[in-house]
């Protein structure tokens, strides 16, 4: 799976836990434009986890802000 | 960047607050009246927003004790307890910790924050894995990324997100820890520690449990959840707090594991606290030959519980599935959740305002605590401010 096809899947992952659709790219922020609370990004995170079958541990989610820097920590622990 | 610019968000959030009619995080209790009872704002208030599930603060037995043990040894011990702040009163804390928890090995630690900081970051190094519940206290939290271990959360109470993330971890998983609590503190709900028991007996891992809620209202004996469940071989680590139902301050871990002696070298936040005062081991022992005793105490506090419990039901607010002294009242809207908060302030009743980021799920919460101190009056004055709150702010059933 390429790159650009981990976002979308991370923003359907998204639309599809709130229940809604999103206007969202990958430089889209998890909390500003995405508009999540914290607690909810952990709630999310798990959701992408299970979706991925990886396991992700939080100092490898110290840098990401946008849903590009989630979908290359993703890829990289998926290649692992 | 300057050294302060840092603090520009905390301005932000603090003129936020300050504009608010009242700020939540800003009240002040000029008299406390008794262990259901203060001064707020100049007028009688019930307090149904405290920890003193018990209502031990005002124990005539345990209020003797400190005066007794300040008159005897003094305000406090001005050290660590590894150099001249181990009194023999800690030592025997110690000893009654073990034998109320039936365990081999326990540890006084001067607060419950210190608590878990100091046993995580003992038990803990880069090296290892931590698995915890996205729901635990901050103090569980800060131990795991002080500690630099790796940090896997897993959805709140969900043992299968658990399995999950073991399997995934492969070899690593039988040496991970895993942290959960007994009873969580916002919403009031328990942790189905069967299941995550379950899950650790196929996967593997060192389970430590966190009892600061749930000490002193469930089990037989009040042990915490753990006895209420009949688990105490599966379980690893216990910790806990003496400031909720004990009504002091301070915090413990109790273990079937002998390292937890060696905690003691290897615990910063340990090594480098001063010890707690003397008067506070001598109100927390004796609270807890009050906990250990204290059936009627506990049968009052459900008393209440339920019947607060079943009212807010009654009434069709959001609350969680289970009955506890600890009900979570959500809202989805910030501004109702707020009002409602000030409403039941001017009408004499203190609640916690929980709001965004620190309320789960992204909503704004009201908890509300009961006590085995609140009388039936008093849980009735609760209920009626909150059936006309709702009723004025269309909130429930009752619009």
């Amino acid at each position: 799976m390429d790159k650009n096809a981990v976002v979308e899947k991370l923003i359907k992952l998204l639309e599809g836990s709130l229940g809604k659709s999103l206007v969202l790219s990958k430089d889209s922020t998890l909390l500003g434009d995405a508009g999540l609370e914290s607690i909810q990004v952990i709630e999310y995170l798990c959701e992408v986890e299970d979706a991925f079958d990886v396991v992700v541990d939080e100092e490898s989610l110290s840098h990401v802000s946008t849903f590009g820097d989630l979908a290359s920590v993703v890829e990289r622990i998926s290649s692992e | 960047m300057s050294l302060f610019s840092k603090f520009d968000a905390a301005a932000a959030l603090e003129s936020t607050l300050s504009s608010m009619p009242v700020n939540p995080t800003s009240i002040v209790i000029s008299k406390v009246v008794s262990a259901s009872e203060a001064i707020v704002n100049g007028r009688s208030t019930i307090m149904a927003g405290t920890n003193n599930y018990l209502g031990l603060t005002f124990d005539a037995d345990c209020i003797s004790a400190g005066q007794a043990a300040l008159a005897e040894t003094g305000t406090g011990t001005t050290g660590s307890r590894m150099a001249n702040g181990t009194y023999k009163e800690h030592l025997q804390l110690e000893d009654e910790l073990a034998v109320f928890f039936d365990l081999p090995h326990a540890m006084v630690f001067s607060t419950g924050y210190s608590a878990n900081l100091g046993i995580l970051t003992a038990l803990l190094d880069a090296d290892d894995s931590v698995l915890l519940d996205s729901e635990g206290h901050a103090s569980l939290y800060d131990g795991c990324r002080m500690s630099g271990a790796k940090i896997y959360r897993f959805k709140h109470n969900d043992p299968e997100g658990l399995a999950k993330r073991l399997s995934r971890l492969g070899e690593k998983a039988k040496d991970a820890l895993i942290v959960v609590e007994g009873l969580y503190s916002v919403r009031g709900d328990c942790a189905p520690l069967k299941e995550f028991v379950d899950v650790k007996a196929q996967y593997g891992g060192i389970l430590l449990v966190d009892e600061a809620h749930s000490l002193g209202l469930y089990g037989e004996n009040g042990r915490g959840l753990v006895e209420e469940y009949e688990l105490k071989d599966d379980v690893d680590f216990i910790v806990g707090t003496f400031s909720k139902s004990l009504g002091s301050i301070g915090g413990f871990c109790v273990s079937k594991h002998p390292q937890l002696k060696l905690v003691r070298y290897a615990s910063r936040p340990y090594i480098f606290t001063a010890s707690p005062s003397p008067s506070v081991i001598a109100t927390t022992r004796e609270a807890l030959k009050k906990v250990q005793h204290g059936q009627g105490l506990r049968e009052k506090v459900w008393h209440n519980a339920k019947h607060l419990y079943k009212a807010f039901a009654e009434l069709g607010l959001d609350i969680g599935p289970t009955v506890s002294p600890v009900i979570g009242v959500s809202f989805q809207d910030r501004e109702k959740a707020f009002s409602c908060w000030q409403d039941l302030l001017s009408l004499g009743i203190y609640t916690n305002l929980i709001l965004p980021p620190a309320a789960p799920d992204g909503g704004s919460l009201i908890r509300c605590s009961i006590t085995a101190a609140h009388s039936e009056t008093q849980v009735d004055s609760i209920i009626s401010a909150f059936k006309k709150v709702c009723k004025e702010r269309n909130v429930g059933r009752l619009n």
